[in-house]
């Protein structure tokens, strides 16, 4: 029966192959949606969890959050590291952890910051970073450039890995990061005096620093004053960060640091959690209109499947009033299409969940820019049950169709 | 033996045949005579099953079939009845073997096959596309489909309709050689043919056209 069944697809191998490739477009498109727009939410949410504050120069709260928590987007400015060490003292925290970007390592930005920043985060191998001039890279960044511990790594002053070389001072690797599928497999990791190290090293080089667009603190400085940002170097020098992460010891002590930080307009506190509420918001928003766009296609291309199944099957129709003729019953008529069917849904099932996680590798380091690194071998429920969906819509219309056939009463000779 | 009583078959379009009683007997051939529209066919698909009478019965063996549900009907046609259809009815874009492979779905065992194509002059087209033979080679598959189980009753309509005379007399003589002890009805327009069967039956005095009036008020 299965040999048999083969042998008639074969007979009909261009209409099918113009079926499966609808069915498998159509689901990919769905299966991509459903599983970026999931694994962005999830990475918003676990990320925005570890921090209940964010401490940082006055600007943009989003750009704050987007750039301490995913390493996108550019630093608002500095402020001093003092800062971190009035939270350490005030009682009020259990975490100060200063943060600073703004050199970067081809593309992947370097963070200086302390080893608590990775205090969660497993090393695949080596250890954490000791002291200044070492660095610890993320599991992609590592992969990518093949880097391992001991090896050196020559960074660039600003982000994107196109400044001036830092190439009298490379950092040494002492570990790489285990994937974590978040923003930290795409980032190189170092104390913050290393960042002051190489910026000291490097205004002993060069009396000004003209003309960098990516330095940190470029985004202030186009809104600002962009000519005087350079002349006072606006970054983080010796001393200075580009915000702190904090974990308060309560909602009391929250509100507290809120009042005082919140109150200074050198400085601008935020909830991280509140603020990527309002990006996942926009996030849901577009995540919606996909879903919209998808379930127009999916309807649409149910339509455009169904036709198609119905129209192979009255085209069969004469196929099938030939085994009747000859005396094969609609049993075996029906499991021969449901057989047919049911291998060209399998095919289109697997084929649709292939071509969704190859498309997924392919935009995995365009969603890593922004700061979310997706798992392409991830598969939610919600994809099974779309996979099904595409396995009995192709079943479906055959069952249907054989079914009909079979209730009538008389052949056609 | 296939024996009919008092069959009737009504067409949609309100017309109807009457038949009068046959009988055909095992081990022998019959040639179906007649002008086209003589309702040859029709008779012929009655005994195999495909169309159901209005009234009347076929009975085998003695046996009434006028109670069969279709199920029965297509089990009957797959075990006993080999049938060959005028325009071949065959899968045209599958290979000679695969047609008759086809019905291994139902059991039917197929190992003599290439002795039987052999007979028939067609071994060397076994893997080749219906699609790709000539109209002799195609009814040479029809008939080795219709042969292969060795039914007991082996029913050809018009099986040299799309033939030469020639090729439709070696078709012709290939049917009455590997009927074995089975019964071949054949409807053929081709009066020519006729020596070559046991008996032949002139269509046109066995079945009765009834029109209008004469076909409702029996209905």
């Amino acid at each position: 029966m299965l040999r048999f069944a083969l042998k008639s697809m074969a007979t009909r191998k261009a209409k099918l192959v113009m079926t499966a490739l609808s069915v498998i477009i159509t689901a990919s498109v769905a299966l991509m949606a459903y599983n970026i727009s999931t694994q962005v939410s999830e990475g918003i949410v676990n990320t925005a969890a570890k921090y209940d504050m964010i401490i940082g120069p006055s600007g943009s709260a989003t750009q704050l959050a987007m750039n301490t928590m995913f390493f996108t987007d550019k630093p608002l400015g500095t402020i001093p590291y003092s800062v971190v060490e009035d939270l350490q003292n005030s009682g009020l925290v259990n975490q100060a952890i200063p943060f600073s970007m703004g050199d970067s390592y081809n593309a992947a930005p370097i963070v200086g910051t302390d080893a608590a920043l990775l205090a969660d985060k497993p090393l695949k191998s080596g250890a954490m970073f000791a002291q200044a001039m070492e660095a610890v890279v993320g599991y992609d960044v590592a992969r990518q450039y093949n880097l391992a511990p001991g090896d050196s790594i020559v960074t660039s002053h600003g982000l994107g890995g196109s400044g001036e070389a830092h190439a009298a001072s490379p950092l040494l690797i002492t570990g790489v990061l285990a994937r974590t599928n978040t923003a930290y497999d795409t980032a190189v990791f170092t104390p913050v005096s290393t960042i002051w190290a190489l910026h000291d090293h490097e205004d002993e080089d060069h009396d000004a620093d003209q003309g960098d667009a990516e330095y940190p603190g470029a985004a202030q400085e186009s809104e600002d004053d962009h000519a005087d940002a350079h002349d006072d170097h606006d970054h983080a020098e010796q001393g200075e960060i580009c915000a702190v992460l904090v974990r308060s010891t309560g909602f009391n002590a929250w509100s507290r640091l809120s009042a005082i930080y919140g109150s200074d307009s050198n400085y601008l506190a935020i909830n991280p959690n509140t603020v990527l509420r309002e990006v996942m918001d926009n996030v849901d928003l577009s995540r919606r209109i996909v879903y919209i766009l998808c379930a127009v296609i999916l309807v649409m291309n149910l339509f455009v499947v169904s036709v198609i199944a119905l129209l192979n099957m009255y085209d069969s129709r004469r196929e099938i009033a030939l085994m009747r003729l000859i005396g094969i019953s609609m049993k075996k008529i029906n499991r021969l299409y449901l057989i047919q069917n049911a291998l060209a849904g399998l095919a289109a099932a697997a084929l649709s969940l292939g071509l969704s996680r190859l498309c997924l590798l392919a935009i995995r380091q365009f969603v890593a820019s922004m700061g979310i690194v997706l798992d392409a071998s991830r598969v939610y429920p919600m994809e099974w049950i779309i996979l099904l969906a595409v396995f009995l819509l192709s079943i479906l219309p055959t069952a249907i169709c054989t079914h009909r056939m079979s209730r009538r009463a008389t052949l056609e000779a | 033996m296939i024996t009919t009583q008092d069959l009737r078959m009504r067409f949609s379009d309100g017309t109807a045949i009457r038949y009068d009683d046959l009988r055909f007997e095992d081990g022998k051939s019959y040639a179906l005579l007649g002008a086209s529209g003589c309702g040859k066919t029709t008779l012929l698909n009655l005994l195999a099953g495909i169309l159901i009478p209005a009234e009347g019965d076929i009975q085998i063996d003695g046996q009434s079939t006028s109670g069969w549900t279709q199920k029965a009907r297509d089990a009957y046609r797959i075990a006993h009845i080999g049938c060959i259809f005028q325009d071949f009815k065959l899968l045209e874009e599958m290979t000679v073997a695969d047609n008759i492979n086809l019905l291994r779905l139902e059991g039917v065992d197929v190992s003599g096959m290439d002795a039987l194509l052999d007979r028939l002059g067609i071994l060397r087209l076994k893997r080749r596309r219906v699609r790709r033979l000539s109209g002799g080679e195609k009814q040479r598959v029809a008939i080795a489909r219709a042969l292969i189980k060795r039914p007991a009753l082996i029913l050809a309509d018009e099986p040299t309709g799309n033939l030469n005379f020639e090729t439709g007399e070696a078709v012709v003589a290939q049917l009455i050689e590997n009927m074995g002890s089975g019964t071949l009805i054949t409807v053929t327009h081709d009066d020519r043919l006729a020596p070559r069967f046991n008996c032949v039956m002139d269509m046109n005095a066995v079945a009765h056209f009834e029109f209008g009036r004469e076909a409702d008020a029996r209905a």
